[in-house]
């Protein structure tokens, strides 16, 4: 006890520059999960939370609403058909929301397979990645359909007029956005996956705010391009 | 391949839920679309102030249930302790970053593309953002105790949770705050 107590102090001092081996090295010996031990490095008595968590989230928040922007500027410049347009108006938080958690969901479980080890060089043939690819591709239809008959329904109640080639023209710009968006988040969720992983560091940490960034960025950019298209 | 297991039954729920938050979002948004349009450079901060509600309070509530899990954090809704202060000091500290830094942005683009001086662009996400996280955070709190006490993973429910409620006080606080000034 007095050793474990010895060695939980020593990692408390220790500063968060990247992945410590002494945390591998307590996890071994005693048994204590690699959660427990972070959180002891992270939170430790003798740390400023706040401070903590302002230094290694401030950066990565700060780049993300950068991108956001850029991604805002896109709607920007197609503001006046944009907005003409109710239903597309209703659907946008829907759409941020739904891909930015599809890139969550992709990450998080991606980054489980990597650390049980179940993911090797042909990550392309691994059944259990195609399983969620499938998934996460039938999730995102009904998902579509749904938000779409949500946001008509909205739309026609409150007196917006619409027409056939309307309708099909926003369902068209729906349904190519988000087969798009979660193919790209797919594969950056795998790359990055494995090179955060090789370098050793928690894919976790880095891979939702990338992936939740590149949605929100995607979906406007995606978004904006496939209004002038069809519109 | 079973591909309808028990996880795509949890990620079609916590999905629904989400999608049905952003609807309400939207609906709004789209019923004060013309308020939105007067200022300039509203469309420029909106996604990323959508979205900076679920970064924060998602984190927040993330690492509330990895200390409850550890047993780090006693799950009896008591702020006053050390993690619980500090992570709602840094939760607030990020929301006024990060809405002037969303402000800040939208402003340059109305001074260097439209030739505009909008110094409200800055100001109103700033308000809007200490508004939206008085109501978001406490509120993130006080249900990840609240479902970590019934038994729940606060993991699998906070995250569409956050997103939803985000959404929603994030454009009504905006419109608000817009309203105001």
């Amino acid at each position: 006890m007095k050793t474990v107590r010895k060695h939980l102090e020593k990692l408390r001092t220790i500063k968060k520059k990247e992945y410590h081996p002494l945390i591998h090295k307590i996890h071994k010996k005693h048994k204590i999960s690699r959660k427990t031990l972070f959180y002891v490095k992270e939170y430790g008595p003798h740390t400023n939370v706040p401070r903590t968590i302002i230094k290694e989230s401030a950066k990565l928040l700060v780049f993300a609403s950068i991108i956001s922007s850029f991604g805002g500027l896109a709607l920007e410049n197609i503001k006046i058909i944009f907005v003409s347009i109710m239903p597309l108006i209703i659907l946008l938080p829907i759409l941020n929301d739904m891909i930015g958690d599809f890139g969550t969901i992709v990450s998080s479980k991606f980054s489980t397979m990597l650390y049980e080890n179940k993911v090797n060089k042909k990550w392309w043939i691994n059944r259990e990645l195609r399983k969620l690819f499938l998934q996460v591709i039938i999730m995102s239809f009904i998902m579509t359909l749904i938000s779409f008959a949500m946001a008509f329904s909205v739309s026609i109640f409150s007196g917006y007029a619409l027409n056939t080639k309307i309708i099909l023209k926003i369902f068209l710009v729906e349904i190519i956005d988000v087969f798009l968006l979660v193919n790209i988040l797919f594969l950056i969720a795998i790359l990055a996956g494995i090179y955060f992983y090789k370098k050793k560091e928690d894919p976790n940490n880095f891979l939702i705010p990338i992936t939740t960034s590149v949605a929100d960025f995607g979906n406007m950019i995606i978004l904006s391009a496939l209004v002038i298209l069809f519109f | 391949m079973e591909i309808f297991d028990k996880n795509f039954e949890e990620m079609l729920s916590s999905q629904t839920v989400s999608i049905i938050g952003g609807l309400a979002a939207g609906t709004i948004l789209a019923v004060y679309t013309d308020k939105i349009l007067l200022i300039p450079g509203m469309l420029i901060l909106l996604p990323g102030f959508l979205e900076m509600r679920g970064n924060i309070s998602g984190s927040f509530a993330s690492r509330l249930s990895s200390g409850l899990f550890l047993g780090v954090i006693k799950p009896n809704a008591d702020v006053d302790t050390k993690i619980i202060k500090g992570n709602l000091i840094a939760s607030f500290f990020l929301a006024i970053l990060l809405s002037f830094s969303l402000g800040l942005i939208a402003f340059l683009f109305n001074f260097f593309v439209l030739r505009t001086l909008t110094f409200s662009i800055i100001l109103i996400p700033v308000i809007a953002g200490v508004l939206a996280n008085v109501i978001e955070i406490p509120l993130t709190l006080f249900v990840t105790f609240y479902l970590f006490r019934k038994g729940h993973d606060p993991n699998n429910i906070m995250g569409p949770f956050v997103t939803s409620t985000g959404d929603l006080t994030s454009v009504i606080s905006l419109l608000l705050v817009m309203v105001i000034i």
